[in-house]
């Protein structure tokens, strides 16, 4: 409209993007790839000098035991639990594309894993270390260096990861973009701040030399950026011979920080907030968790539980300043800050669909410990858990949920504030809105035949086979090809009768036995003509009494014959199915008349020799059916009118009319014919009742159940009730 | 998304332009012009648009909250009055506030700035405040970026040469680099006139406000859909695929997936599904009887009337409690779903992942997901009981699989308690006791920890000694062995601290005397 006057006019871009980031995170940053260095040599296997009580004694026991001496985790002991730990929770968390790469180092490095996915849990870990066991005290500290995994580590962080490989191949001409950093966390124990510069520039040249051999090499990268985390440790009471020292560059490939702990729970300490910060974590306090005491069964007590999980899911508090609530801080994880959420019983059996904005796996900070282990036992047995984030304002609102999906557990972000998609118009009101019979059970039938299940994928097929997805995409092509999307549009999917073929045709290829059901089908349907069974054919449109019979089955044949047509090329037993279709079926109106003329004897004779010889039990069968189809569209229209209830002024389903007529007036000789087991058993409820008591005159009396009251003061119109008799419904 | 329009009010608004026809037109007529014209176009087009006008000159006040009333906006803007000095870092303190308060901090925004150009001078001006801004505490620090994702539109009732002749342009330019979630600076060109201003409106509308159409497919069913609001595009890896991704306008569908089975997935954003009728004749539904003069209403009811997919689908996603997996680009996947408001109206919705190959860990990849038809064994059960997901990921993680730590003692305490616990049970428990024995065997030869399997051994030797009268022989029997074999263990021999090897319960036999006893 007013839109046209664009060319006279110039307009500056500004050149900066205009789109959303869905990750933050570069795949390829420090985090992807972190080599561990830890020091064996003979001094790792001193004492951390810190003693653990192991010999407890129970009360009941006799008071002349004397308790063992308790024992000493050496500083070897105290830096491979840390380490360890440090790896449960980034493997936690990440259980993939973040890669550890594990280097021992004495006289000589030994690489206990490779950066294989694989390779990538605490299990194989701790085997590689079991084998190597604790240093040997006996050993020339002269040959022992820790330079040796340093060196180590810095070819390791050369080799490209299979995540590297795959994102470069997929790349192709711009391979470059994929980057290659990476961390090396090295505990030792250095013998002065001289000793750790020897080591940093030691691994300084290194990556140069590296660098330069990977330029050179396919299989290698140049490291691009390296972060080298030195953490010095030594026993408790002794004096550091090291200084801290906060990240500093060293060159554009290498920056190194420094770091002075003490062996055991302080470096354990140390370690856990270095996972935080290499990975980004955040914590979160699960608070009031209650929980039922060991001696006493019948009290229960609130506690806490700390979770490690992606600092994403902190994101909306960190922005809205709510971060920081009175008295949230983490007694023992020694960081500083933990979100605290408050547990809010769970509803038993809610399949909601949440509106989550991140789901983050999470680690427990004491994953050993009674009240963590009772929360993940009972999230893993399948039970999700709302969080409620107390507020400045100390309103109260559901900022969280915590969920387990196939044995891992996320802690899910649930959005607490206004949608701007509120109070939309209903579905009702937009196109289609006032259609009330689409078909909306058989549509929900068709959604259970194309559910998705996974598949293995097929090693080395890639390409020549086509992906599940599409495989499924083609099913639904298949099953829509020919869909009605109302009742009152189609005839052949109201009927039972027609429900194997229809089943059967859509498949993408037939069996013998398939051809052979549609056959059968189709035969059953041509039965059904010459018995001149009612169809349930919709009216709308039509004046009074609507199509008649032959012509509804003319049409009942037409759409069978769309149906099947459009499944042709399936193969040579469709076609077939096809031939059958148009072999049997009523032809058009001339024709028939041509045929009628010329068989009308003959067909009167063969219908009621069939009408004697078919077996009762196919008769009754065919009748149950028909009365199950029957139900089965009243539930559909049950179904529906809870569906599209918000349209008050929606007019009547229009095909309630046809189908009623299926329902109440059989055909004469049917009734008298072969009864269905529900008229069997109604029957006879009704006799074995009727014994019990004397029937009322009025019942007696009626007719189509219904007796005139007052018949004396209607005397007249009396009559014209029972001749109408179609009140009983 | 909503909209902030942040009008400016200041009295360098009321400049007149200059025309060659008669009327005379103040700036803020041109301004009130081109709003207006959005605001036409919004309602008509891009309904569902919440939107707020905030006002501002040296203060700031919000002339109408978020809303969908665009005859507010209208008559709000209309009665706008003239106050003094530009002061822009305010109101756009106003419009971070009144945006956070409304709509949280996650929730991406459009700001449309419409000003004369002319910034203020000295304290308050944009010039100042932009100078100054590096050297704030962190209680006055600068609104932007705002702490929103929002793109910033800036509509200069200005031509450029009139801007250029000053540093304005390049503060407006700072202003959307500053707020690094996009957005475009519009200026008029030629005479400032109704014509200009609304080409430069119209260019906004084109930028920012077009709706997104798309066709909806599941097989041979489809619907034409508008998605509201307009998904943007997305950038996966800054790095590694740093082209922003826009999702396609024909929306396949792969398959069904029940409520429970995908779990309250993590969504990037979620969109309404609206039908829509591209062609506005309508088939042969229509009793006919449409008259001229409600060419339009009667053409929506007719619409309404005739049989439209997303309203099937939406209808059996509904009662059946499923959702359909929708594919929106190459590797990227969404949902479409039934979602009921509180008043019970209910909607098709859309929700997109993270474009990934396998968005959803429990779920797989999503290329992998496949037909039910195609499995040798319905993984739902033949009586629907059963279910394929949630996939198990290949490790076990440390909070399923009984991890050793002792980091703490009471870690280590418990887990030698658990042994003796199970000694003094002997021989009723013996697997436990072994079980847990061989666990805490593994944990200190990975450890290097052999001190501990000593001290655990003379442990298990004083529990023998300790074992009263009554206790069945095999009691002694098993502690003996057991502690026997954890003091080999300590001695690091390959042959018995093998990490792999289990130390297994002595084979006793005290039921009969048929055996030799070993």
């Amino acid at each position: 409209m007013m839109r046209l006057h664009h060319s006279s006019l110039v307009f500056v871009q500004n050149q900066s993007e205009t789109y959303i980031y869905a990750t933050r995170m570069k795949m390829f940053s420090f985090s992807h790839k972190t080599a561990f260095v830890v020091d064996h040599c003979p001094y790792m296997a001193e004492s951390c000098r810190q003693q653990v009580e192991f010999d407890m004694l129970t009360k009941n026991r006799s008071q002349g035991v004397i308790p063992l001496a308790p024992v000493s985790k050496s500083l070897w002991t105290c830096a491979v639990e840390c380490s360890m730990e440090y790896c449960r929770i980034l493997y936690d968390i990440y259980p993939t594309h973040k890669l550890v790469n594990y280097i021992v180092s004495d006289s000589e490095f030994h690489i206990l894993n490779t950066w294989n996915q694989e390779d990538q849990n605490t299990q194989e870990l701790m085997s590689a270390l079991a084998a190597v066991g604790p240093p040997n005290p006996h050993e020339d500290p002269e040959c022992c260096s820790i330079l040796h995994g340093l060196v180590a580590a810095v070819e390791s962080l050369c080799k490209i990861t299979e995540y590297q490989h795959q994102a470069r191949s997929e790349l192709m001409d711009r391979a470059e973009r994929v980057s290659n950093r990476g961390r090396i966390v090295c505990l030792t124990n250095a013998k002065s701040d001289t000793h750790v510069r020897m080591l940093e520039d030691c691994v300084l040249e290194t990556i140069q030399e590296q660098n330069k051999l990977a330029a050179g090499s396919d299989r290698l990268m140049q490291i691009q950026q390296c972060e080298l985390v030195l953490i010095h440790t030594y026993p408790l009471g002794e004096d550091t011979l090291v200084s801290d020292r906060p990240k500093k560059e060293i060159s554009p490939v290498l920056s190194s920080e420094v770091h002075s702990v003490r062996a055991g729970r302080h470096l354990a300490a140390k370690l856990n907030i270095l996972v935080q910060q290499h990975f980004d974590l955040a914590s979160t306090t699960i608070t009031n968790i209650p929980m039922k005491e060991e001696q006493h069964a019948n009290t229960s007590a609130n506690y806490d539980v700390e979770l490690l999980h992606h600092r994403e899911a902190h994101m909306e508090f960190i922005k809205s300043g709510d971060l920081h609530p009175a008295g949230s801080t983490s007694r023992d994880s020694g960081l500083k800050e933990t979100v605290t959420l408050k547990w809010c019983t769970p509803r038993t059996n809610s399949v909601e669909l949440h509106y989550c904005t991140g789901a983050y796996r999470i680690s427990p900070v004491d994953v050993n410990s009674r009240p963590s282990s009772c929360l993940t036992n009972f999230l893993l047995n399948g039970r999700s858990v709302l969080l409620e984030q107390p507020r400045k304002s100390g309103s109260k609102v559901i900022s969280h949920m915590l969920s387990s999906h196939g044995g891992e557990i996320f802690l899910h972000v649930l959005n607490s504030t206004r949608s701007t998609l509120e109070d939309p118009p209903s579905i009702s009101e937009g196109c289609g809105g006032r259609v009330t019979d689409y078909r909306i059970t058989d549509f929900g039938e068709l959604m259970r035949e194309n559910r998705l299940t996974p598949f293995p994928e097929a090693p080395g097929a890639a390409g020549s086979v086509k992906a599940p997805s599409d495989r499924a995409k083609d099913q639904l092509e298949r099953h829509t090809r020919y869909w009605p999307m109302i009742i009152s549009q189609t005839t052949i999917f109201n009927m039972q009768a027609v429900v194997p073929l229809a089943n059967l045709i859509v498949k993408e290829s037939l069996t013998e036995d398939d051809v052979l059901t549609c056959q059968k089908t189709v035969y059953n349907l041509v039965d059904m003509e010459r018995k001149s069974d009612p169809l349930p054919v919709s009216t709308v449109g039509t004046r009074g009494k609507g199509p008649k019979r032959d012509e509804q089955y003319r049409s009942m044949w037409n759409e069978l014959e769309t149906l099947v047509r459009t499944h042709v090329g399936g193969g040579e037993r469709h076609a077939r199915v096809l031939e059958c279709v148009t072999a049997c079926r009523s032809r058009p109106p001339e024709e028939e008349e041509r045929k009628k003329r010329g068989r009308k004897r003959e067909d009167k004779e063969d219908k009621s020799e069939r009408n004697g010889k078919e077996p009762e039990a196919e008769k009754s069968w065919q009748e149950t059916e028909r009365l199950k189809g029957v139900l089965e569209r009243e539930k559909e229209e049950l179904a529906e009118s809870e569906v599209i209830k918000d349209s008050p002024d929606s007019p009547e389903p229009l095909n309630k009319k046809p189908r009623l007529s299926v329902e109440e007036a059989p055909p004469p000789e049917k009734s008298r014919g072969p009864v269905s087991l529900l008229t069997l058993w109604t029957n006879r409820v009704n006799t074995v009742n009727s014994r019990k008591h004397q029937e009322f005159a009025g019942r007696i009396n009626s007719v189509n159940n219904r007796t005139e009251l007052y018949q004396h003061l209607n005397d007249e119109n009396g009559m014209e009730t029972h001749e109408n008799g179609k009140g009983n419904r | 998304m909503p909209t902030v329009v942040l009008m400016d009010a200041s009295l360098s608004m009321t400049r007149p332009v200059a025309l060659e026809g008669s009327e005379e037109f103040q700036r803020k007529n041109l301004a009130i012009h081109g709003l207006t014209m959005l605001f036409e176009h919004m309602a008509t087009n891009y309904r569902l648009e919440f939107t707020a006008l905030l006002a501002f000159s040296s203060l700031w006040e919000l002339m109408v909250p978020f809303t969908r009333d665009y005859n507010t906006l209208q008559e709000a803007l209309s009665n706008l009055e003239d106050y003094d000095k530009t002061c822009l870092e305010a109101a756009l303190q106003g419009v971070s506030n009144i945006v956070q308060q409304e709509w949280g901090s996650a929730c991406p925004c459009q700001v449309v700035l419409v000003t004369d150009g002319s910034l203020g001078i000295g304290r308050g001006s944009l010039r100042h405040s932009l100078s100054t801004m590096k050297h704030r505490g962190d209680d006055k620090k600068f609104p932007l970026p705002f702490p929103f994702p929002a793109k910033l539109y800036i509509m200069c009732i200005a031509n450029a040469e009139e801007l250029q002749s000053s540093d304005t342009l390049e503060n407006l330019e700072q202003l959307l680099t500053l707020n690094a979630g996009g957005g475009q600076i519009f200026t008029m060109e030629g005479p400032l006139c109704l014509k200009s201003v609304q080409s430069m409106f119209g260019k906004l509308i084109d930028q920012a406000y077009t709706p997104f159409h798309a066709v909806l497919r599941c097989g041979n069913l489809s619907s034409d859909v508008q998605v509201f609001p307009r998904p943007e595009p997305v950038v996966i890896d800054e790095e590694v695929e740093p082209i922003p991704r826009t999702i396609l306008t024909d929306l396949e569908i792969v398959g069904f997936i029940e409520i429970g089975d995908i779990s309250s997935p993590p969504v990037l954003s979620r969109h309404l599904v609206l039908p829509i009728a591209v062609n506005k004749e309508v088939d042969e539904m229509g009793a006919g009887g449409a008259e001229d003069t409600e060419e339009e209403s009667s053409a929506n009811q007719m619409a309404g009337k005739s049989p439209n997919f997303c309203v099937l689908l939406h209808g059996s996603l509904k009662v059946e409690g499923m959702v359909a997996l929708v594919q929106l680009g190459p590797n990227w996947y969404g949902m479409l779903y039934s979602q009921a408001d509180s008043k019970k109206k209910s909607n098709l919705m859309m929700s997109l992942f993270e474009p990934s190959p396998e968005p959803l860990p429990w779920l797989g990849k999503m290329a992998q997901l496949g037909p039910t038809s195609d499995a040798k064994e319905n993984p739902y059960g033949e009586d629907d009981t059963k279910s394929p997901f949630p996939l198990q990921p290949k490790n076990k993680r440390s909070y399923a699989q009984n991890v050793t730590v002792w980091i703490k003692p009471s870690g280590l305490q418990t887990d030698v308690q658990k042994i003796l616990r199970n000694a003094r049970k002997l021989p009723e428990k013996t697997q436990t006791f072994y079980k847990e024995l061989n666990r805490l065997r593994k944990a200190a030869l990975a450890f290097g920890f052999w001190e501990l399997l000593k001290g655990v051994a003379e442990l298990l030797e004083r529990e023998c000694t300790l074992l009263p009268d009554s206790a069945h022989p095999d009691a002694a029997f098993q502690l003996s062995h057991a502690a026997k074999q954890l003091k080999l263990a300590s001695t690091g021999d390959s042959q018995y601290a093998a990490f792999d090897h289990n130390i297994t319960p002595m084979v006793t036999d005290f039921s009969g005397g048929d055996r030799d006893r070993m």
